[in-house]
């Protein structure tokens, strides 16, 4: 649940919602923890009144990165969770993550559940005897801290001793990483860490929100830099040269530095670069690829014991903390894996598969989407190729692969291609656009 | 019979059943139209301790710092409080969250402007027009504003009080009070007010949790535990306040409650000894006013029932001294609102000057007897039951302007329906108990019968 503060996302729905989640989990102890956009505190008494009078035990967590929720519904026996945060939307937007009594998301047919509960607006109502006169605070923050620090090999980085720039983007993670690596032997250069302060930058860690970041590795002689998105999930990395890397590259350098401690099932999205099969041909790993959104990777990893899941977002699942994107998780993986080796990042990311990924989107009127999803489909059977409907239409070709799909999000169609070469994912990006657009 | 509506949207605020109307959805709806009406500024929010206090404060600050306010949460405490904070603060507005007298699963909004006075009936209905329309101010994300935490904004009523009316003079023993503060917002200030005033202070029912230990009202029949703890503790006087502490009722010293009437009379009594000038009463108030009133050559206005009513004429009239027949007291100097602890102040002041107790004060004046009854009655009803009573008393002189209060040679009585309940009221006041009865056994036979009746045509 996600809009613009000001405009679509009222009040009146924060509360509406709540009441709504309240009623689907039949009342029971539920976290709420929020981002720092200025709107979060608006949304935090929107939600903790719908929670309170369909019945509800609120537990606030305050500021909060939305893993550290996430760990704590188990830590403190809850029923579920409401993370309030827009993750990486720019600071006008706000949302609502529902979170489940296993620290995971609702599913898409339980999300769909709870929409009916919604819709149909017949919610629990609480009496003034069943009413929670108060609610209780808890700092999930330490919670989430020790056990980063139990699932790492902290005294490998502690010896290695690395300078770490982290950019939090004055986000819920300003109040968890830096002091996590501080306390792991790190030294750390901070910016942005103020959760009192405006995103100085969208917060969604690609090239062109790293700027600031590049330039302190840089200036400090830092050995890698970090960002993180507003609620803890994504990860950018910055080389010790200083290079922005591609958000793309965050899970491909995780994999290949797991796949070197321990092989196993990789879990990924359709939409996710194929550096991940190249990596895991040559290290050992079967990847499985799920349909896109992060409940699925989080199923599948638990379903199939997987050793890393991750998305080309800059997502990564590391199970030894939680079986949900945590970009503190990888952090500790990829600090440890550094520390390992003895190479730097440039270095490793160097060994890693080039491919070029595009991105195209195609605006549709809503009535029209699958009947041309369903057109592009018998497109591909004419052409005698074979796909997979995972999540939309994915075709392996011989010079890459395609993925075409509705957006969950707004009327248009998203297409990603993938090729070796530039010039290659070009000529395929014409020739899926050729096919839809007949 | 229907069931009676649990919602009650009027000019004194928006009042309904936890768990049933009054929903975290309509409380931020009236929120917003509240920080519409007053152009996104700075407003103060207070609650009682009922049970429900804290969804219905987080749907209050929800609504209205999505309409761009500034919100000042002054926690539990009570209503006068939010009125003197309003001021102090030079707030724009405020919030009060209690159902004051109602049972334990009521809550509600009531309004107050800058000024501390609750919303007139005027500026009420253009609240209420903004409500129905539904267009309320949204500010987006970047310009949100926050919310402030301020503790110790009860220590500032106290420490407001003491400035006006000082400590009480030195005794040998110190007046010694029993404070039942029905679990209600009272129950930490009372206590440390009467301290500091130099009282010896006896509190009852002084948690704080929303469990009502008695009905919240503070009438002689409720008030059983604070006339057995008068009597124990040998006290000076019994106080009893009501939830949200704006209404203060007395027990003598004999353990006997004096009627909640009695509190404006002593106060007055008080505050004319101190200076002389006008006095400002609701319609529903004791005879005994005007000769308190009158014993000091001071007039006595008489207002249509509701707080704002009162304080109003008050200002218009610049009265020393105003109030309600149900235990609430006006002290302008320290606060224009319906304050128990202000009530509380003047009325050991005037124990510790006079060196009189309860019962020799009491004694000093008339005895009137009051007789206060209700029935349940649905709000459509209402007009009927009027104007039946006005064509059945045609024959005497009336005033229409709250209810129907008709002046019999040997008394009077008022029917009204209540602002906040489904219920109609009805008063009835005479020189002796006996001649009371008697007028309220006429009229109130006379409202059953008409509700009976008009049920049984609905229902054929």
């Amino acid at each position: 649940m996600r809009g613009i503060i000001g405009e679509t996302f009222t009040p009146e729905v924060a509360v509406g919602f709540s009441q709504a989640f309240g009623t689907y989990l039949d009342g029971g102890r539920i976290l709420v923890c929020r981002d720092t956009r200025a709107s979060g505190p608006m949304v935090r008494a929107a939600v903790i009144a719908g929670l309170l009078a369909a019945g509800c035990e609120v537990i606030d967590l305050g500021v909060s990165p939305t893993p550290s929720l996430q760990l704590a519904v188990k830590w403190l026996k809850a029923d579920g969770g409401i993370a309030i945060t827009a993750g990486h939307n720019p600071s006008q937007w706000n949302a609502l993550k529902f979170v489940r009594g296993d620290g995971l998301y609702l599913n898409p047919p339980q999300a769909e559940e709870l929409l009916d509960i919604f819709h149909q607006g017949e919610f629990a109502k609480a009496t003034w005897a069943q009413i929670k006169p108060a609610i209780q605070h808890q700092d999930s923050i330490q919670h989430h801290i020790e056990l980063l620090t139990g699932a790492f090999d902290i005294e490998v980085i502690k010896n290695r001793r690395p300078k770490v720039a982290v950019d939090c983007c004055n986000g819920a993670c300003s109040q968890l990483v830096p002091r996590w690596l501080r306390d792991i032997g790190c030294e750390v250069l901070t910016i942005n860490d103020s959760v009192d302060a405006a995103f100085p930058h969208p917060p969604e860690p690609k090239p062109d929100t790293m700027a600031q970041l590049s330039a302190v590795v840089k200036a400090g002689n830092a050995d890698i830099g970090f960002a993180h998105d507003a609620d803890g999930e994504r990860l950018g990395i910055v080389t010790e040269l200083g290079q922005p890397l591609s958000e793309e590259l965050t899970f491909a350098l995780a994999t290949r530095i797991r796949l070197e401690q321990r092989t196993g099932t990789l879990v990924t999205n359709v939409s996710t670069t194929g550096a991940i099969e190249q990596i895991a041909a040559v290290y050992g790993g079967a990847v499985v690829r799920t349909q896109v959104g992060q409940a699925y990777i989080s199923e599948s990893m638990i379903e199939l014991n997987g050793v890393l899941g991750g998305e080309g977002s800059g997502g990564v699942t590391v199970p030894e903390v939680h079986s949900t994107h945590d970009s503190a998780a990888a952090v500790g993986l990829i600090l440890e894996g550094l520390a390992r080796s003895g190479k730097t990042v440039s270095e490793i990311v160097k060994q890693l598969p080039r491919l070029t990924m595009l991105k195209h989107n195609l605006p549709v009127a809503p009535n029209r989407l699958y009947s041309v999803l369903q057109n592009f489909r018998l497109a591909m059977e004419q052409e005698r190729l074979t796909y997979d409907l995972t999540d939309g239409i994915r075709v392996m070709l011989p010079e890459g692969w395609i993925h075409v799909r509705a957006s969950n999000t707004e009327s248009m169609i998203r297409v990603i291609v993938e090729a070796e070469e530039a010039r290659s994912a070009q000529k395929l990006l014409d020739w899926v656009r050729d096919r839809l657009n007949k | 019979m229907r069931a009676i509506p649990t919602l009650k949207i009027s000019i004194s605020g928006v009042r309904g059943v936890i768990g049933e109307s009054l929903t975290p959805t309509l409380l931020t709806r009236f929120a917003q139209a509240f920080g519409t009406y007053v152009g996104s500024a700075t407003i103060v929010i207070g609650h009682d301790p009922r049970t429900s206090g804290e969804m219905v404060k987080q749907a209050v600050i929800a609504g209205l710092l999505s309409s761009g306010c500034h919100v000042i949460d002054i926690g539990m405490c009570p209503v006068p409080t939010v009125q003197l904070l309003v001021r102090n603060h030079r707030a724009h507005g405020g919030i009060a969250i209690t159902a004051s007298h109602n049972p334990a699963e009521w809550n509600a909004l009531k309004f107050i402007g800058a000024d501390g006075l609750f919303l007139d009936s005027g500026r009420a209905r253009e609240m209420l027009d903004i409500y129905h329309q539904g267009e309320y101010t949204k500010v987006a994300g970047v310009e949100m504003r926050r919310v402030e935490e301020i503790s110790g904004a009860t220590d500032l009523h106290i420490q407001k009080i003491l400035e006006v009316l000082g400590p009480l003079p030195q005794r040998k023993e110190p007046l010694r009070v029993v404070l039942d503060a029905c679990n209600g917002a009272g129950s930490l200030v009372g206590p440390k007010l009467l301290a500091a005033l130099g009282a010896e202070v006896i509190p009852i029912n002084s948690t704080p949790n929303g469990l009502f230990p008695r009905p919240a009202e503070p009438l002689a029949e409720n008030l059983g535990d604070l006339c057995t703890a008068v009597k124990e503790h040998r006290a000076d006087i019994g106080f009893a306040q009501d939830m949200d502490a704006d209404r203060l009722a007395i027990v003598s010293e004999e353990g006997i409650p004096i009627g909640e009437d009695y509190t404006l009379v002593l106060a007055t009594l008080y505050v004319l000894g101190k200076k002389l000038g006008p006095v400002v009463a609701n319609l529903s108030s004791t005879s005994l006013l005007h000769e308190v009133a009158n014993r000091f050559n001071c007039p006595l206005f008489l207002t249509k029932i509701g707080e704002v009513n009162v304080t109003e004429k008050m200002q218009q009239e610049d009265a020393v001294i105003g109030g309600e027949g149900n235990g609430g007291v006006i002290y302008p100097q320290i606060n224009f609102a319906r304050d128990s602890l202000v009530g509380m102040a003047l009325i050991l002041h005037l124990l510790a000057e006079t060196g009189q107790t309860i019962s020799e004060l009491v004694n000093g004046f008339p005895r009137f007897s009051m007789i206060k009854e209700k029935l349940a009655c649905p709000s459509d009803k209402i007009p009927v039951v009027l104007r039946m009573v006005r064509r059945e008393y045609a024959n005497y002189p009336q005033d229409l302007r709250d209810g129907v209060k008709v002046n019999l040679s040997n008394g009077w009585f008022l029917v009204r329906g209540s602002n906040t309940e489904p219920i109609i009221r009805v008063l009835a006041e005479a020189e002796f108990e006996a001649e009371a009865r008697e007028i309220m056994g006429g009229v109130y036979s006379r409202v059953q019968d008409c509700l009976t009746d008009t049920t049984r045509v609905a229902s054929t």
